[in-house]
Order: C-alpha cells, then sequence, then structure tokens
C-alpha cells in the first residue's frame, strides 16, 4: 500500500467525503465480489454492497489504522452479506439454486447448474477466494489480504477449491472433452 | 517430487492464476512429463478454468457498476452541511473524545455528590487528627473569618441600603426650605402691619429671633391701642416677665424708675430670702397700655430672660353693657326719688319705694365700681415681674460618699469569709454576707459593710491582706446637699464608707498571660507525668490533662498548667529538658487600669506532649511532600470512583429499563416485518 492510498483512507475515516467516494469507485467491485460469493445474486450483492458502503461511511471512525481499511470495507460486505443471507432461510437453498435453472434445460445450462450446485457445496471462504480471482483477476496477495489470510494459505484454498469442483464437475468435463 | 504429486491441486491452481516462481513452473512441468494421472488432472482443471470464466464472466458486475454504487451512496448519505458537519468531524477528533469522556465522568462524579450530598475531603485522616487535636486552627481561623464575612454582608447591605437613604436625602431639604419661606413671611408680617412701630423695636425683635415672633405677632395688634378703630374699646393688657438678675434691690430700683419714666408706677413689691442667702420676689408695675411695649424693653436689659407673657382682654361689650345698664338704672334712681318727693299713698307704699332706692342705687354703686375698676384695668397695664438672684441654686454643704469594690482571690474562700466577718465591730458595720457553692463544688462569697471614715482605711487595707487581689475600684462621690454646682464656703462632711468584696477561688481567676506550644517526646506518658512534678516545684499545678492514643501509635497528651507570672520563665526554661519545644504561642492580657499583682498573678501555659507515632517519621522533606500527595490523590480518585459508582448505580436501571424497551420494540417490529414477508 502506497502513501497515496494510505492518505486517502485516513482522508476518507476523518469525514473527507471525495476520498471514500474515490474509494467506492476503486473498491465496490472487490465488496461486490464478496458478497456475491456468498449470495450468488447479482441483485442482492449489489444491494449489500450499497448498505455496507453507507454502513462503513457511518461507521469509518471506528478505524483505527488507514492500512485496514479495505479489509475493514470486505469485512462489512461480508456481514451484510451474511445479514441478508440469513435473512431468505426460510426459503430452501437448493430450492433457489434450481429454480433459475429449470426454465433453460438444455446441455450447458446442465452443467452451469451442476457448476452451482458445486459452488454452492464449497466453503464460503473457498467461492469468495475464487469469486475475486475470476472476478477481479487479482493475484494471491491481494486476495490474502482481502479476505484478511495470512501468507501462502490462498495457494490451498484455491487448490483445495479447484480439486472440488474438478472431482463434483468431472462427468460433464470428460463429455466437454 | 512428492512434494509436487501430493500438493498437485495447489500447484496446478498456482499455475492457473500465474502465481508460480520460475523455478516452481520448471518443477512443475517435469513432474506433469513424469506423471500421467497429474496430467489428467492439469488437462481437467484447464477445461474447469475454461468453464468456471466463463459462468463467471456472465455474472461479472457490468461498466456501470461503480457508478450505481457512487449514486445510491450519494442519495442515501447526503452531504451534511454548517454546524452539524463540524460537530460531527469534532466529535471525530481523538482529543475532543477524550474531552467528552472526562466530561461524562465529571457529571457523573457530580451526579453521584448530588446523590450522596458529599463534598471531597480526600485529606488524610492523619492530618485530621493532627489539625483537630493540637491546635484547632481550622476551627480558629473559621472563627476569625466569620466576622469578616458578617462585616461584608453587612457592607453589602450597606450599599443596597445606600440608594433608598441617598434617595430619600434630598426630600427635607425643600421642605425646611418651605418652612423658612414661611418664616419669612411671617416675619415679614409685623412689618407691613405695623409701619409705625420704632426702629428700635424692629432691631430688637432681630435680636429675640424666631421663636419670640409669636409675641411680636401679637404684639403690633396691641400696639395699635391708639388706632382709629380700636379707641372705643376697652382693652385690659398684662404681660408677666420672670427675669434672673444679679442683685434683687438693684432691680426693683431700676424698675421703679423706669416705671416713673413710664408714667406708671410700683404697685407692689414683695421678697423672700432663701436659705442660702439670696433672694427671690414679685414686682407688680402700673405703666399706661400704649408705652407697655417700652416698658418691657426697658426691663429686658436688667437681667436675663427667662419667660414673657402678654395678655389682652378685651371687656368693650362687657363695659358698655355696664354702661347702659348704669344709666338704666339713673333714670330709676331719678324716678323713684321723685316718687319719694311727692309723698303721696300710703306708708307702706313709701316704704316699699324706699326699700326699692335702695336696691337700685346699691346696684348703681356696684355698676360703678365695676367700670372704674375697668377703667382703671384700662387705663393702666398691669406687669408683673419675677425676680430671681443668680446663683440661687449653690449647695449649702457636701457629703463625700465612698464606694468601693474588692474582688479577692483566695485558695481558702471560706477562711478569709469568716474574717472578714470577724472585723464587725460598732465602726465597721457589715451589711450584708453571703457565701455560695454551685453544683460542681465552686465556692465564691459576696460581702457588703460600712466603714466609719476614719476605720476605712485600715480595715480595706486589711481585709486586702487576706487574698490576691483581683481588682480594687473606689469611687468617690460628692453629694451636694441643698442645691447643685459649686459652692465656694459650704461645708464638707464624710459619710461611711461602703464596701463590697467578692472573694472567688483561684482556679476563676482569669490567667494573666497563656502560652500555648507543644512538646515532641518519644515517651508522652512520661513526659506528661514529669511536666506535673516541674509544675509543682515552681509552685503552679496542672489544672486538667488529658491522654490519648490513635491507631498509629501516636499518643497525644494536653496538659494545662497554672503557675504564678514569677516563675513562668523559670518552668519555660525547664520545658526545654523534656523534648522538643515547638509552636510556641504567648498571649498576654494587658489589664491596664486595674492594679495587679503582677508577680503573682497566675500565667496558663497549655502544652500539648505528643509523639510522632511508630510508622509515621518527619513530616517534613521530599518523600513526605511526595507521599502526602500520592496519599491524596490516591483518596482523590478512590472518592471519585466511588462517586462515579454511585451514578452509575442510579443510572444504571434506567439504562437497562431503556435498553429493554428498545430491544422489545425492535423485536416486535421484526417479527411483523417477517409476518408481512
Amino acid at each position: 500500500m502506497d502513501a497515496s492510498e494510505r492518505e486517502q483512507y485516513r482522508a476518507a475515516i476523518h469525514g473527507d467525503r471525495e476520498a471514500f467516494e474515490m474509494i467506492i469507485r476503486t473498491h465496490s467491485r472487490t465488496l461486490f465480489a464478496i458478497a456475491f460469493a456468498i449470495l450468488q445474486s447479482r441483485e442482492e450483492a449489489e444491494d449489500a454492497v450499497q448498505d455496507s458502503l453507507v454502513k462503513a461511511w457511518k461507521m469509518r471512525w471506528r478505524v483505527r489504522d488507514p492500512e485496514k481499511f479495505p479489509a475493514w470495507l470486505c469485512m462489512i460486505a461480508r456481514h451484510r452479506a451474511h445479514d441478508v443471507f440469513r435473512r431468505r432461510r426460510p426459503v430452501p437453498l437448493s430450492a433457489q439454486i434450481i429454480e433459475p435453472v429449470e426454465p433453460e434445460p438444455n446441455g450447458s445450462s446442465a452443467l452451469d447448474q451442476q457448476l452451482h450446485s458445486a459452488l454452492a457445496a464449497l466453503p464460503e471462504l473457498h467461492r469468495a477466494a475464487l469469486t475475486l480471482r475470476y472476478f477481479e483477476e487479482m493475484d494471491y496477495r491481494t486476495i490474502e489480504n482481502t479476505l484478511g489470510l495470512t501468507n501462502g494459505a490462498l495457494r490451498g484454498i484455491l487448490g483445495r477449491a479447484l480439486a472440488s469442483l474438478r472431482k463434483q464437475l468431472r462427468p460433464a468435463l470428460v463429455s466437454t472433452d | 517430487m512428492a512434494t509436487v504429486h501430493d500438493e498437485i491441486d495447489n500447484w496446478l491452481a498456482a499455475d492457473l492464476y500465474g502465481e508460480l516462481s520460475d523455478e516452481e513452473q520448471r518443477q512443475l512441468h517435469t513432474h506433469l512429463v513424469e506423471c500421467a494421472v497429474c496430467r489428467k488432472t492439469h488437462q481437467e482443471t484447464k477445461t474447469m478454468n475454461k468453464i468456471l470464466e466463463e459462468t463467471f464472466a456472465q455474472q461479472k458486475p457490468d461498466p456501470a457498476f461503480e457508478q450505481r454504487m457512487l449514486a445510491s451512496f450519494r442519495q442515501r448519505i447526503p452531504e451534511r452541511s454548517g454546524l452539524l458537519k463540524l460537530l460531527a468531524d469534532l466529535m471525530r477528533l481523538r482529543a475532543a473524545q477524550v474531552t467528552a469522556v472526562a466530561a461524562v465522568l465529571l457529571a457523573l462524579v457530580q451526579l453521584g455528590r448530588m446523590i450522596t450530598g458529599e463534598t471531597a475531603t480526600p485529606q488524610r485522616a492523619r492530618d485530621r487528627y493532627a489539625n483537630e487535636q493540637l491546635f484547632e486552627q481550622p476551627s480558629q481561623v473559621a472563627a476569625t473569618s466569620e466576622p469578616d464575612r458578617a462585616g461584608a454582608l453587612e457592607k453589602s447591605d450597606e450599599l443596597a441600603a445606600g440608594k433608598p437613604k441617598d434617595l430619600a436625602l434630598p426630600a427635607p431639604p425643600p421642605s425646611s426650605g418651605t418652612r423658612s419661606e414661611l418664616h419669612k413671611d411671617f416675619k415679614a408680617l409685623p412689618a407691613t402691619v405695623a409701619p409705625a412701630k420704632t426702629p428700635q423695636a424692629e432691631t430688637a425683635a432681630k435680636e429675640i429671633g424666631s421663636e419670640e415672633a409669636m409675641n411680636y405677632v401679637a404684639e403690633p395688634s396691641s400696639a395699635e391701642t391708639p388706632a382709629p378703630e380700636l379707641v372705643n374699646r376697652k382693652l385690659i393688657r398684662n404681660a408677666t416677665v420672670e427675669l434672673e438678675i444679679v442683685s434683687f434691690d438693684d432691680a426693683v430700683q431700676k424698675i421703679t424708675a423706669f416705671a416713673k419714666e413710664e408714667r406708671g408706677y410700683v404697685a407692689t413689691t414683695d421678697s423672700q430670702k432663701q436659705a442660702n442667702g439670696k433672694l427671690r420676689g414679685q414686682v407688680v408695675v402700673k405703666v399706661l397700655p400704649e408705652n407697655l411695649d417700652r416698658f418691657l424693653q426697658k426691663i429686658r436689659g436688667l437681667g436675663e430672660l427667662k419667660n414673657q407673657t402678654l395678655g389682652t382682654e378685651d371687656v368693650t361689650k362687657a363695659y358698655f353693657d355696664t354702661d347702659a345698664r348704669l344709666k338704666n338704672a339713673r333714670v330709676m334712681e331719678q324716678r323713684l326719688v321723685d316718687m319719694m318727693k311727692t309723698k303721696t299713698g300710703k306708708v307702706s307704699d313709701l316704704l316699699q319705694v324706699e326699700k326699692e332706692l335702695g336696691r337700685v342705687r346699691e346696684e348703681i354703686e356696684k355698676m360703678q365700681g365695676e367700670l372704674k375698676y375697668w377703667d382703671s384695668q384700662v387705663q393702666f397695664a398691669t406687669v408683673t415681674i419675677s425676680l430671681v438672684e443668680k446663683d440661687m441654686e449653690e449647695p449649702a454643704a457636701f457629703l463625700i460618699k465612698e464606694r468601693s469594690q474588692l474582688a479577692l482571690y483566695a485558695p481558702d474562700v471560706e477562711k478569709i469569709y469568716n474574717d472578714i466577718k470577724a472585723l464587725a465591730s460598732s465602726k465597721v458595720q457589715i451589711t450584708n454576707a453571703q457565701l455560695n457553692r454551685d453544683y460542681s463544688g465552686r465556692i465564691s462569697a459576696t460581702m457588703s459593710m460600712l466603714i466609719a471614715p476614719e476605720e476605712s482605711e485600715a480595715v480595706i487595707g486589711r481585709v486586702k491582706s487576706f487574698g490576691r487581689v483581683e481588682n480594687f475600684q473606689t469611687q468617690t462621690e460628692r453629694i451636694a446637699q441643698g442645691g447643685t454646682g459649686m459652692a465656694e464656703n459650704a461645708k464638707t462632711k464624710r459619710d461611711k464608707v461602703e464596701l463590697n468584696i467578692t472573694i472567688s477561688r483561684e482556679e476563676q481567676e482569669q490567667a494573666f498571660q497563656q502560652t500555648s506550644l507543644r512538646i515532641r517526646t518519644s515517651s508522652v506518658d512520661e513526659k506528661a507525668r514529669d511536666l506535673r512534678t516541674l509544675a509543682e516545684k515552681q509552685g503552679g499545678r496542672a489544672c486538667s490533662s488529658t491522654f490519648t492514643r490513635d491507631p498509629d501509635g501516636r499518643e497525644l497528651a494536653n496538659i494545662w498548667l497554672r503557675v504564678p507570672m514569677k516563675n513562668y520563665s523559670a518552668l519555660m526554661q525547664s520545658l526545654h529538658s523534656l523534648g522538643k519545644v515547638e509552636d510556641v504561642g504567648v498571649h498576654r492580657q494587658d489589664r491596664t487600669g486595674t492594679q495587679i499583682d503582677e508577680a503573682n498573678a497566675p500565667a496558663d501555659i497549655s502544652i500539648q506532649v505528643y509523639s510522632q507515632g511508630n510508622i509515621v517519621s518527619s513530616e517534613t522533606g521530599l518523600f513526605a511532600t511526595l507521599r502526602r500527595t500520592l496519599t491524596q490523590s490516591a483518596s482523590a480518585i478512590m472518592w471519585s470512583l466511588r462517586m462515579i459508582g454511585v451514578a452509575v448505580a442510579f443510572l444504571a436501571p434506567w439504562v437497562i429499563a431503556i435498553v429493554f424497551i428498545v430491544w422489545f420494540v425492535k423485536r416486535i417490529a421484526r417479527a411483523r416485518q417477517s409476518k408481512a414477508r
């Protein structure tokens, strides 16, 4: 993190609106990725990001170390997404995943459906790491920073995530090959 | 390369995401060439990556995503303006937060204080103990400062009252002004009414002053007797004058001369001689009414005027009534005389007529006498002059009365009481003797006696020798007999001497000198006993003593000694042998105007013997100060904590209740929301 970035975070913490808006421009996609990883829904993820940005602005004074500001933002987004996720609990998870797939009963959608359920079966952290990787093409270090992981942990996480997906999708993969 | 094979998933993933170093990439490729299983996995992973990329690419946020986020943020958080923003920003500052917390704590402390009604007194208990026991300085200070404060209050009261006073002040002058104006008018009046008055009289009027202005109002009207409208009026004027003169005879001569000048005469003179040879008397002078005023002026020059009254009686109506009736009576007389002259009729009738004539004549005479009297009264004004010689009240003799008050202090009151009683004889009469013993066993006696003048000196001397004289007062009074003031040749006589004696026990005597001091020593008990013996050696005694020991091992003895003044300095010297003498304070009462036997006068010494205790060392020095400060701050903090605790305890139920209510309301709201969904 360079000095200008840190200065930006510091200004945002001290109530500089422009700095905060700049942070929104640079970081909202990351937040979206995190929320999406949890919710698996673009609309809900967008709402969650909006909510968490508002909350972050209101609670920004709680952050002491400007360097931790991005991680803190991510944490807020994750909590917010969890809240949303919890609230929709009454709707069964499997049903929701199956629902949008049903109207498209072709081959590729079958693979999609399999992929969805495989992704849903992954631990949340794995899903988040994957999402960040594929959405933002982030390198390992940035992902680790964003998710608050220690150095080197991500390599195992992504490896396991890919392996798990691969195992579940093997039949489909073979057929496509 | 077992590690690569075992963790092939991680390696492949890292390879996929370009996270392998060149060395690692080389290792992976080597392994993939060797291991068929891993090669297959590599293939599958690559395929899956493609699928994943495709899938995620669909879900990726569109390019306008950031703009949407910004727009919603701006919509939901409208930019704050002005003061609110400033306040919100301010609260974000560390210093502001600290201040706010401090303010809250202070408020809590204050609240705690209000609840408990306690004030911050983090004074050390030990110090307090010392202060109260040793010197009672705080109370003294309070006592001395109290009147000051009271004085200040009074002053402020005065200030407050000052305004009304000042406001009230200007009121009188106008009234006095009007009075003086009235006065002027008053004085001016006679001047206008009586322009004929002689300048001499006018100057005299000014001399006499305002109080006699009344007389001058009356005078002009009376002085106008010859005025046209008053010619036929019959006025009787009289005056009384009281004068103090040097010689009675001279005055009478002069009055006679004045009366002659004014064509009057001295009607009567009478005089009395007083016991001191001075004369008092009265002279009645008749003068012509028109000369009355001049006559009075002259008389005033004789001596000091004490009193003067002027009276005028108008007898005009009565005079003319009588005059008319006289004329009628004369006519009646004439007719009766005529009846007698004719001599007709019976004798009885004649007798009747004669009788009637007699009655009428008698009446005529009476009326004539009355008129004559009035005439004489009107013709001459009557001036009654009372004359008193000066120094009328000079006394004839003097009586010297001597009264003495004697206050004695004695060790044995009763013995002296009896001794004095034994002095009684024909020349010494005891009029009153009283021996009192009060509930606490204190004895006092009061005696009164009358002593023949020639014996008085000796008797008083003897009585004085019985005890210590605290006070002796003699009052001599010269009583004049038969008058007041001075007299050159009056006789002087001595009366019996009255002596009042008060005898009290020595303890009650107020000390001539009071000393307070402290002695620091290690063994208080022992030194206190030493002190007692020392005092007895110097002819004194211990009047009271107390001994206390506090929990710190500090011992404290208060001893009050009384010694005669002559031994005072010796005792003070010997005190130094007992320990370190500190804080010596001497208070001496110089009773001026009373003869006192200073050598034997009692001196009080209040001594405080104390030890420093076992734990506490000297109370001076850096460490003691430091310790004291620390203890004080610690107790202050403890006190604050206690207050905060009280406040929190006070507020806690409310906070809990409010939080519970809020939580409950939120829960209900949430339940409703979920139900609606």
